[in-house]
């Protein structure tokens, strides 16, 4: 099949809508929509247009920050770019392996070491367990986990320790695009360093980055470019800074220390 | 490939302007549609189902690693539970029955053991499955692969319970036959060579009705719970409490409405009778596995994106 895609870009979005139904019912059970079927009541579900209509292009090499409110869209575009939630119109071409960390967390079982679940983690996304046991030890060196832990429990991990294994695992698995919505609060001010240089040599290898952030200081300092989302559509995009200071004054706080402050 | 960048919406130094850096090269491009009557491209599904079968055996071997971490009996636990409701269950027959001579008591117990480990595992199957996904959040929140492989990891895993069983149900009948040796149960025959196929037939129809449940479970969160008693309900009316020829004429129906029925009824003809499966019993077998494959694998697939928005 030839794609029509030209190959300086990473991401491709045409005309993209996202439409899901869910159920705004407090109890989602067969019990209650029996119970509703037998007073002849349906259950109560609502359409939520995430995404709409939406045009975008992100070449190679670049870091893209989303911002905007709670409910813009943000989390849903991220989904739809990994391939987790296809498209109800439109196209995403994505040219290049992709790594995620959506959902903060390596795993599966909490009972099982970080190794198995990072094993687990990797063969889930397509690699072979032998790439994957090559980066355990790595992934531990740059997680700063301490000695042995390894293969303890994920269970016996602190909140800061799961967050950086998770970020750890994402930007081992060599990604030419990778996705990550909110996962730079993980870890304390040395890992954020950290972090962010690892994603800089990324970038300097010609991988792409989309950052979901709500710190609006991280998405300064790291994007390149940004959007600002509301309401499933794109209200601005450009140069990061830009986007950032616009969408402050969008929340009418002006530039209040606080509100420039990481999470 | 190569072609022109289009500058794609309004805005000033839009992220289409391009940085200058060096390029490496990329191995694939994905392009994301609009699934065609809910359903995603089957050829490339299928595919990747295929690209990463290993995560399921790996997923089940895990699962399995995790529940027995603490507990070195854990594992006993898996054939002594069984072992224990036949013996429960053929007590509750025979004394219903009002008694009955050693040889054919004995014909029972064993008729009711190797059903109940062949329920066993189909009920393993649909009712682990039926959790897989609902279970399985952060990972599917996460990273977008064939959700069909979290219930087949349950089904590998279930499987791998239910092989120890088949030993167990040898050296039972073997020691019973020592002891009672009228006992008519043939236990090594050429009918044993049918087993696979049964086995085979009947994973994937309880895979298949463990797809349909995995997927009411996402928007029903009772399904599982519900499942529980279904499944008991399930037990009594199959061919393993009472014997497949105890029903006669048009009753016989009864036994292959049942999903499992054919193969509870096939199980028993070979491992007791020591005779291969009947025609009917073959073709109800191969009927109930298209059909809770085709049924449930359409149920699940055509839902499958509404997961990511509803676990």
């Amino acid at each position: 099949m030839l794609i029509d895609m030209p190959d300086d870009l990473a991401v491709r979005i045409e005309d993209l809508s996202i439409t899901y139904k869910i159920n705004v019912d407090t109890k989602k059970t067969l019990k209650n929509a029996v119970m509703r079927a037998s007073k002849g009541e349906k259950v109560r579900m609502r359409t939520v247009e995430a995404v709409k209509h939406m045009n975008l292009d992100i070449p190679h090499g670049s870091v893209l920050g989303i911002v905007g409110a709670n409910g813009a869209g943000k989390s849903t575009l991220m989904r739809s770019i990994a391939g987790i939630l296809p498209p109800s119109e439109g196209r995403i071409t994505v040219n290049g392996k992709i790594s995620t960390l959506l959902a903060l967390g390596v795993g599966f079982n909490p009972a099982l070491s970080g190794r198995d679940n990072i094993i687990l983690g990797g063969l889930a996304s397509g690699l072979t367990k032998d790439e994957i046991a090559d980066k355990t030890d790595e992934i531990a060196r740059f997680a700063d986990l301490p000695d042995g832990f390894i293969d303890m429990p994920v269970r016996t991990y602190s909140s800061g320790m799961y967050g950086r294994v998770a970020f750890a695992v994402a930007v081992a698995m060599t990604p030419d695009i990778l996705l990550l919505d909110e996962a730079l609060s993980a870890g304390d001010a040395a890992f954020k360093e950290k972090s962010f240089l690892r994603m800089r040599e990324l970038v300097q290898e010609a991988r792409t980055i989309v950052i979901v952030s709500h710190a609006l200081q991280t998405v300064k300092d790291l994007c390149t470019h940004a959007i600002w989302m509301h309401k499933g559509e794109i209200l601005a995009k450009g140069e990061a800074g830009a986007i950032t200071e616009k969408y402050l004054e969008f929340l009418q706080v002006g530039t209040l220390p606080s509100n420039l402050e990481d999470f | 490939m190569a072609g022109k960048v289009n500058a794609s919406a309004s805005g000033e130094d839009s992220p289409t302007s391009r940085p200058s850096t060096t390029f490496v090269p990329v191995s694939r491009v994905q392009v994301f549609e609009p699934h065609r009557a809910s359903l995603p491209p089957i050829g490339a599904y299928m595919r990747e189902f295929w690209a990463r079968k290993r995560f399921s055996l790996e997923l089940a071997r895990f699962a399995d690693k995790a529940e027995y971490l603490d507990s070195n009996l854990g594992k006993v636990w898996l054939v002594l539970n069984p072992l224990l409701l036949a013996f429960v269950y053929f007590l509750l027959v025979t004394v219903l029955r009002g008694g009955s001579d050693k040889a054919s008591g004995f014909t029972t117990l064993a008729h009711i053991l190797i059903g109940l480990f062949t329920f066993y595992f189909a009920q393993n199957v649909i009712s682990d499955g039926a959790q897989s996904i609902t279970q399985g959040g952060r990972l599917i929140l996460n990273q977008a692969f064939p959700r069909t492989l979290l219930p087949l990891s349950s089904a590998i895993r279930s499987f791998w319970q239910y092989l120890p069983t088949i030993p167990v149900y040898v050296t039972v009948v073997i020691l019973g036959k020592i002891f009672i040796p009228k006992a008519d149960i043939h236990i090594f025959s050429w009918a044993l060579l049918w087993i696979p196929y049964v086995t085979l037939c009947l994973a994937v129809t309880a895979f298949g009705m463990a797809l349909i449940f995995a997927t009411m479970n996402v928007y029903f969160r009772d399904t599982s719970k519900l499942l529980s008693y279904t499944t008991r309900i399930w037990l009594y009316g199959s061919p393993v409490l009472w014997l497949p020829e105890m029903l006669h004429g048009w009753h016989r129906i009864i036994l292959y409405l049942n999903p499992l029925g054919p193969a509870l009824s096939a199980t028993s003809e070979i491992w007791i009778r020591g005779h291969a499966p009947t025609l009917a019993q073959l073709i109800g077998l191969l009927a109930w596995a298209i059909v809770a494959m085709f049924f449930g694998g359409y149920f699940f697939i055509s839902r499958e994106r509404d997961f990511a928005v509803r676990i």
